[in-house]
């Protein structure tokens, strides 16, 4: 029965069941103001009451964003999310593909960037494909397509040969993902690699040599029980070659 | 009503995400007693057990030696129904969940620490929930003395067993399960000493959490 | 329009009932249906009993055997108890091994016969180390509305009620058995256990004796057993919403009324089973 202050909670650790409510601000000719404040991930309101269902840390963002950052395995799909999967099946116009969910996703072979009816894309059963959720909700089957809204590719499609994809934590994806990631940076640093990162925690690598490649995804796994210090360390002794 | 509020329980500890395979796991250990609890889900659900406005879950329990007996079926119900009153499963429709509970070493108190598993372990999984859940042991010794926590010696000697889940939010009782016979008033004193000694227990839950998240704080 | 409704949405359905402080069956809250007890139902079993709460109806038959004790206990013989649900009884239950709702009442019935000491298990020792009693306690359900846990404790109770053994002695020059089938004594009976089920509907309205539609809508199910002292034997809630110690002890009452209840049912039919002899 946590009923402190939502905004002193900002970086702290929740757990599920702890509950905030809200002092709402009484303006000087006495109505109340109410607040907007927009859940994400995590948090849920139950009336006047915003209810903690995910072990995490509360995080917040400008102007009315909350959200719980959580470590968790399972992918769960989200709409608009990026992601790495593989096709399982090919079933008339659409293929299935796996991406860790509870559900395959469906990818209809006209999502592709140039692709009609009667130039289908080369997409066989065991590709990798980077694709994005158009639709994900909990009542609807997941589907995913390999183009924007004007109909490019951009960066999404059917993977080359070569590369090694492996998985990570969610919690990781996301601090890999996050804009000027500290982890990203100074692996730049190390080699010149090419990584993609999908938001249902896979991650697929490419470097110059198939070691470098292998050295890179250890890297990148060992991340994930690892302060900036720690870390820093390890990508020294790499860069030494003292490994 | 004299209470007698100062429950003690025996030295516990937990580890989250001791396991690769699964989506969440932790090993919970009271005393000498042992277990290690696995989550899967949401996964893929046969046709057969989907639910079409919930997530569908199934709790194993794996002795320590043999098969499971109907004594197991039993407390995977009384857990199952535990974890289902927490669990937020109409957010996953028509997924499975499952939880896999492993008996290390048995000494006493053995069906708190699988609820205390099971919820550490769902913790790490990350799944949805409404609260958390705690197991406590109350043994009522031949003078009537309630002893919290006890071991297999203290279960053997005691006259009646009594095992509650407390609930974080309320501090009310979800689950009960009880050996023996007692008075009404035990039984009060008995829900009172647990849930005093689930305040312990939830903030050892908070403080483990807590621990694993410093390392990206 | 009011079938319409019930089958669209069930629980609304219940719940305009339960604002109303009634149940779609015409009873109160705290009501229990109407309970009927027949004794003595089957002939080849030593004791039996048929148990009818509304139209949940659960046949109970004692079979005793002789058997040697167990090394653990000598001095003691053992009761064995099983809870049938065959596909007979509603469409939920498929045939085969029995599912997990046969054998969670099966540990429960278990559970209640160790916990209140119904009998004495030394009672039922004939020789120490050498021979004792094994009941055999079938607890078959003929028809299932809910509420099965009460039946089946009543019905277990009425039936060890009506059982007879007869006498056996251990003939000291050949070792053997001698059984006396003319001699029948009945079982000491230690204490006299009831069951009362609780089911809790949207978390804080709740009502006694669900049936098998009231079961399924409720978020938690609760079954109390007391004995005639008023001392609690079991108190079983298999997870579900929580409740206060308020609310529980409010239960504890009723299931306390109920014990009441049932002992005079018993009583009633005993007697009226001796005076027809």
């Amino acid at each position: 029965m946590m009923q402190s202050c939502f905004k002193n909670k900002i970086g702290d650790v929740v757990l599920p069941g702890d509950i905030f409510s809200f002092e709402l601000p009484v303006t000087e000719d006495g109505s109340v103001k109410a607040e907007k404040i927009i859940c994400g991930p995590g948090l849920r309101r139950n009336g006047d009451e915003v209810l903690v269902c995910k072990s995490g840390i509360l995080r917040h963002k400008q102007p009315n964003l909350y959200w719980i950052d959580s470590q968790q395995k399972r992918y769960v799909p989200a709409k608009g999310e990026s992601v790495i999967g593989i096709v399982t099946a090919k079933s008339g116009d659409i293929f299935k593909v796996d991406v860790g969910g509870s559900e395959q996703a469906s990818l209809s072979y006209l999502a592709f960037e140039g692709a009609t009816k009667r130039n289908r894309p080369n997409v066989q059963v065991g590709d990798l494909v980077y694709a994005q959720f158009i639709i994900a909700n909990k009542d609807m089957e997941p589907e995913l397509v390999c183009i924007d809204s004007n109909g490019k590719a951009n960066g999404m499609g059917v993977f080359g040969a070569d590369g090694f994809l492996f998985k990570v934590s969610l919690g990781l994806v996301r601090r890999l993902l996050a804009p000027q990631s500290e982890i990203v940076k100074d692996l730049e640093k190390l080699f010149p690699s090419e990584i993609v990162v999908g938001m249902n925690g896979c991650v697929w690598v490419k470097a110059k040599t198939v070691q470098q490649t292998l050295i890179v995804a250890n890297l990148i796994e060992s991340c994930e029980n690892m302060t900036a210090q720690q870390r820093q360390a390890l990508f020294k002794r790499v860069a030494d070659g003292n490994l | 009503m004299e209470v007698e509020l100062c429950p003690i329980l025996r030295s516990f500890g937990s580890e989250q995400n001791v396991l690769s395979r699964p989506d969440g796991s932790a090993s919970f250990v009271q005393g000498d007693t042992s277990v290690l609890a696995g989550v899967y889900g949401p996964a893929e659900v046969k046709v057969s057990k989907e639910i079409y406005d919930r997530a569908t879950l199934e709790v194993v329990i794996q002795p320590k030696v043999g098969l499971p007996s109907v004594r197991e079926r039993a407390r995977e119900q009384c857990i199952r129904e535990t974890c289902e009153a927490a669990l937020l499963s109409t957010l996953h429709p028509r997924s499975s969940l499952t939880l896999i509970l492993q008996v290390v070493h048995d000494d006493g108190s053995l069906l708190a620490c699988y609820l205390n598993a099971a919820c550490m372990a769902l913790i790490d999984a990350g799944l949805p929930m409404s609260s958390l859940f705690c197991g406590i042991t109350c043994a009522i010794n031949t003078e009537g003395q309630i002893i919290t926590d006890p071991s297999v010696q203290q279960e053997k000697e005691s006259r009646a067993l009594l095992t509650f889940a407390i609930d974080s939010v309320e501090r009310k009782v979800m689950m009960s399960s009880t050996k023996g016979s007692f008075s009404v008033k035990e039984l009060q004193q008995c829900i009172a000493v647990s849930q005093k000694a689930s305040e312990e227990i939830f903030q050892f839950y908070r403080d483990s959490v807590k621990r694993r998240y410093s390392k990206i704080m | 329009m009011a079938a319409g409704f019930k089958t669209a949405e069930p629980l609304e359905y219940h719940r305009s009932f339960l604002k109303e402080n009634c149940r779609p069956d015409g009873r109160e809250l705290g009501e229990f249906r109407a309970t009927t007890l027949n004794i003595g139902s089957i002939n080849t079993a030593d004791g039996s009993a048929l148990v009818k709460i509304g139209n949940t109806t659960v046949i109970c038959g004692i079979k005793a055997e002789l058997a040697a004790p167990t090394v653990d206990a000598p001095e003691s013989g053992y009761i064995v108890p099983n809870v049938d649900l065959p596909p007979l009884c509603s469409s939920r239950f498929r045939p085969g091994p029995p599912g997990e709702k046969a054998q969670a009442a099966s540990q429960f019935v278990a559970d209640v016969i160790e916990s209140s000491d119904v009998i004495q298990k030394k009672d039922l020792c004939i020789e120490k180390g050498k021979l004792c009693w094994v009941l055999y306690c079938d607890i078959m359900c003929l028809d299932y509305d809910g509420n099965l846990l009460d039946a089946c404790i009543i019905a277990l109770l009425a039936a060890l009620k009506n059982a007879q053994l007869p006498e056996v002695t251990i003939n000291k020059e050949t070792d053997l058995a001698e059984v006396d089938f003319q001699k029948k004594n009945r079982l000491k009976i230690n204490r006299h256990p009831t069951a009362s089920s609780f089911s809790v509907f949207d978390d804080s309205v709740i009502i006694v004796d669900p049936t098998a539609e009231e079961e399924g809508l409720s978020t938690a199910l609760m079954t109390v057993v007391t004995d005639e002292e008023d001392r609690l034997c079991m108190l079983h809630k298999p997870g579900g919403s929580s409740l206060s110690g308020e609310k529980l002890q409010d239960c504890i009452n009723r299931a306390v009324m109920r014990n009441r209840e049932v002992s005079k049912l018993i009583d009633k039919v005993m007697e009226s089973v001796k005076a027809k002899k």
